[in-house]
């Protein structure tokens, strides 16, 4: 069963995720277990939006980190959008824009995803 | 080359991890839940995937997986390193790093491949003062930069909050591990304890033929009394304990004084009448956790209006449980078969009790005792008393008995 504390929709086979104001151990979990669920159902393409987060700790980092490398081992795809300043710079910081790219908005990601560039 | 000082944004976020994982170490959550986090903080930190917390077993002198994230099947394993590994490791204290070129790498050599297996890149030993706690393991930085010295510093001080961490529960196992064997160690004692006090009240009872299982019915409704009466658990096994003690000066006078069926002499009934001082004495040498048990024993045969013995005590001046005592003693010898006559109905007993009320029994004692019955027949849970009456009893009876019943 898809976790119910996460906002999600799904359009066309991209699964599109809101993230909550704050990403920490509690927030991040219930992220990855939505990605288990659909990569279980065999859906490999997501954006993660971030645009009602304020906040990202380390606990939040380590799961994302582990959400992407989940991905990337079924071969899937995974665009960030909306990130905030302060969020966009832990990103930088942590290499994962050199690895993901991060678009302003969730219609841009999801337009790239469409496009498969 | 010279390395590239962290930059604000990294200090900062470093600061308000170190600030997490103290409170989190601190936090009265279970020690998975926090170890978990705090290898998960350890890991954001250094934009790692893949990371495992060991725990060093000194006995055994393995180390155990305790948390894992990024590692498939860490179940059941368990590595091993030598002593001289590990007084080195304890003696070096640093992150290790598994690419570097550190002559601590030798020691570290039997297990190189193991780790190699979950991608580990730093490895860092959790010590307590010289006490080895575990380790911990982390692969190369999502990023793909290299670790560095302020990497190391950042790492150094996140380990000494783990391995706090890890200590603490250590103890805390111990301490549980003591508990529950002192709490064994108790049980069995408590149980060697009341099988001496069954041992005693077996002997007691034996003297007499007729007065079988006479102090296990006493205790029973002792119990069953107090009980009624709203005492608290630890004082109704107290009267438990004296219910099956009563008697015990009984020890001292001769069995043919206990069981003679004619009049006893003077003598005989001098003798007889000692048994409560005997009793005393015997138990005031004794350390019970219940300290009134002696004197319940020397006072079991005073009576309310005084004429009792052996201190002809007056109503209150006799301890509560004495004049308990005193009223189911009696309540017993009358509902069981005496060499001199038949076991009387539980109504005549009670009616012999109702019309020695402020005389011999003290009258609220006796309402209690009979209420404490009346619920037994109502509600037929757990039984004390009626268990050894060995007849039927009629509610509507009862309710007549505590009817008319004398003032205090």
């Amino acid at each position: 069963m898809i976790n119910q504390h996460i906002n999600y929709k799904e359009i066309d086979n991209i699964v599109v995720l809101h993230a909550e104001n704050y990403i920490n151990k509690m927030e991040g979990e219930n992220l990855e277990k939505v990605c288990d669920a659909f990569l279980a159902k065999r859906t490999y393409k997501f954006v993660i939006d971030f645009s009602g987060t304020d906040i990202i700790n380390s606990i939040g980092i380590s799961i994302l980190i582990g959400i992407i490398e989940k991905i990337k081992e079924k071969k899937g795809l995974v665009l960030f959008s909306g990130l905030k300043k302060v969020n966009h710079d832990i990103f930088d910081m942590v290499g994962l824009s050199k690895h993901i790219p991060l678009l302003k908005t969730e219609e841009e990601a999801v337009n790239r995803m469409k496009s498969g560039q | 080359m010279m390395e590239k000082d962290p930059t604000v944004e990294r200090f900062l976020f470093n600061l308000n991890t170190l600030g997490e994982l103290g409170e989190e170490i601190c936090s009265p959550k279970d020690f998975n839940s926090v170890i978990k986090s705090a290898l998960y903080m350890v890991m954001g930190s250094f934009f790692a995937s893949k990371g495992i917390i060991f725990k060093y077993d000194p006995l055994q002198k393995i180390f155990f997986p305790v948390v894992s994230k990024g590692i498939d099947n860490m179940a059941g394993i368990t590595l091993r390193l030598s002593d001289e590994a590990i007084g080195a490791f304890v003696g070096y204290n640093k992150p290790l790093d598994l690419k570097g070129s550190s002559p601590m790498l030798s020691y570290f050599s039997p297990v190189r491949t193991e780790f190699a297996k979950f991608g580990a890149r730093i490895v860092v030993f959790l010590i307590v003062g010289n006490e080895l706690i575990g380790a911990l393991s982390i692969n190369d930085k999502f990023s793909g930069e290299g670790y560095t010295d302020y990497d190391f510093q950042l790492l150094s001080i996140m380990s000494q909050h783990l391995s706090y961490s890890l200590h603490n529960h250590s103890l805390l196992v111990k301490l549980m591990h003591k508990y529950t064997e002192n709490k064994e160690l108790y049980e069995n004692l408590r149980q060697a304890y009341y099988n001496t006090i069954h041992s005693f009240a077996a002997a007691i009872d034996a003297k007499d033929s007729y007065t079988k299982d006479h102090s296990h019915r006493v205790s029973a409704y002792c119990s069953a009394l107090a009980r009624e009466m709203g005492w608290a658990e630890e004082d109704i096994e107290g009267i438990r304990v004296a219910g099956l003690l009563h008697d015990i000066g009984k020890l001292a006078v001769d069995k043919t004084i206990i069981n003679k069926s004619s009049p006893l002499t003077k003598f005989e009934l001098g003798e007889l009448y000692s048994h409560p001082v005997v009793g005393y004495e015997i138990l005031s040498k004794i350390k019970f956790p219940w300290e009134s048990i002696p004197m319940m024993t020397r006072n079991h045969h005073e009576k309310v209006d005084g004429n009792g013995y052996p201190d002809k005590l007056k109503k209150s001046e006799i301890p509560i449980g004495a004049r308990m005592m005193s009223l189911v003693d009696a309540f017993d010898a009358m509902t069981t078969n005496r060499p001199y006559r038949s076991r009387r109905s539980f109504a005549e007993a009670i009616n012999e009790l109702k019309n020695h009320c402020n005389e011999q029994f003290d009258t609220d004692i006796a309402h209690t005792f009979i209420t404490a019955v009346r619920k037994e027949v109502l509600e037929l849970n757990s039984p004390s008393i009626i268990l050894h009456l060995h007849e039927l009893l009629d509610i509507t009876a009862i309710d007549k008995l505590l009817e008319h019943f004398p003032k205090t």
